[in-house]
């Protein structure tokens, strides 16, 4: 309910969400706050923004760094150079879309990126998510790097806007943060993750959706996972 | 192939105009080398390039994708770099936080160069340099009721421009 007295406090809003408002007028806006849910909704949200603030470095409020002029004309050369290795990796594919070719095709440039090492003779893997509730599909590939296990991930059917944490589930039970995306209802492509963790090492693919966690053993570690979902049920 | 699919040359020239400015952004902000911050660009462009049939503009932004690809790329030039990482005592390798950190800072400060020279000025000089209200209101010669208003209407703008930015929770 918008009120003349609204009027008078709005602008201090501001101030208060920073904490920057005096004693006495901190007590005169709270009282107003007290019976004003719009003005409250306004604190709310400020207070949200306020709270990014730390995270910003003044410093870094300049115009901002401008790559070189000429990096668009390399990267397209780059690209049409690129474009019979391209041709050839989107033969693969899996699961009805075009898998990681690319990734396997990027191989040369990476090489100077990512040493070889750690996941020697692992093969990318394809994991379907089993027990879910009906109308929800999760299915993810995992592949091998050397700085640890790259995810591909695809949701579909779960609320609209729902945050996804990911994580990958090691020998002993130790959980890999993976890192955390948010469903978009309609959206089919893929969250791209990853983790620490080796796929040879990899028990378990898990995701935290809505208050439920669905985990899905990778490869053969099948049994050591259930028993390991049930300690985490408990 | 969705209409629209990054899969065309031309596409990815058009991305690269539309998007590369705030993707070199972000690059420098968190791997702190404009040469490093440019071969992630590069790196980014290639991969959407290369995995271009598999984005379609009809459901998700181009620009978040992109974003997506090169949050990955600086992961691995990172650990590159740092060549064998620190492996910390329970063995989770902690190198993915401080990359979100860098993202959610930078997303403030471009957020932050995107509003009026007036909201930012004050916020900077109430909130960052910590100086008191009258002291700002008479260096810019204004009331300081113009202050705290702008102080109001710069977190205000501040929402908006990081909503626009896709910008959640």
């Amino acid at each position: 309910m918008k009120t003349e007295r609204c009027r008078d406090w709005r602008e201090s809003l501001g101030a208060y969400a920073l904490g920057h408002l005096p004693a006495e007028e901190r007590a005169g806006l709270e009282a107003h706050l007290e019976g004003c849910p719009d003005c409250r909704a306004e604190v709310e949200s400020l207070s949200a923004v306020a709270l990014l603030l730390p995270h910003a470095d003044p410093e870094r409020f300049g115009p901002a760094p401008q790559p070189a002029p000429d990096l668009g004309e390399r990267i397209a050369a780059t690209i049409a150079a690129d474009r019979q290795v391209v041709h050839r990796s989107r033969r693969r594919r899996r699961f009805g879309f075009a898998l990681s070719g690319a990734v396997a095709a990027a191989a040369a440039v990476l090489a100077l990126v990512i040493l070889p090492g750690g996941s020697d003779g692992v093969p990318e893997q394809h994991v379907q998510f089993a027990s879910l509730p009906s109308g929800v599909t999760i299915t993810a590939t995992l592949e091998p790097h050397a700085f640890g296990t790259e995810i591909h991930m695809y949701v579909s059917g779960i609320r609209s806007g729902t945050l996804c944490r990911v994580f990958l589930r090691g020998p002993g039970g130790t959980r890999y943060p993976a890192g955390s995306f948010r469903y978009r209802w309609g959206d089919n492509s893929e969250a791209v993750l990853s983790s620490a963790l080796d796929l040879s090492r990899t028990a378990a693919i898990g995701v935290h959706a809505g208050n439920r966690t669905f985990i899905a053993p990778v490869d053969q570690a099948t049994a050591a996972i259930d028993n390991q979902t049930k300690a985490d049920a408990t | 192939m969705p209409a629209g699919a990054l899969s065309r040359e031309r596409d990815v020239r058009e991305a690269y105009s539309a998007h590369s400015g705030e993707l070199y952004g972000f690059a420098v902000r968190s791997l702190d080398d404009a040469g490093l911050a440019e071969e992630a660009v590069q790196e980014t462009f290639l991969r959407a390039w290369r995995a271009g049939e598999r984005f379609d503009p009809q459901i998700g932004s181009l620009r978040t994708w992109l974003f997506a690809i090169l949050r990955n790329v600086v992961i691995d030039l990172g650990r590159a770099r740092s060549v064998r990482p620190k492996v910390s005592q329970g063995g989770i390798e902690p190198a993915v936080e401080p990359l979100d950190e860098a993202l959610l800072s930078w997303q403030v400060e471009e957020a932050m160069r995107r509003i009026g020279d007036d909201h930012r000025r004050v916020l900077v000089e109430t909130y960052y340099r910590g100086r008191p209200y009258a002291e700002v209101a008479a260096e810019l010669g204004i009331p300081e009721g113009t202050v705290k208003s702008r102080v109001y209407y710069g977190l205000r703008a501040l929402r908006v421009v990081l909503e626009e930015m896709g910008y959640e929770d």
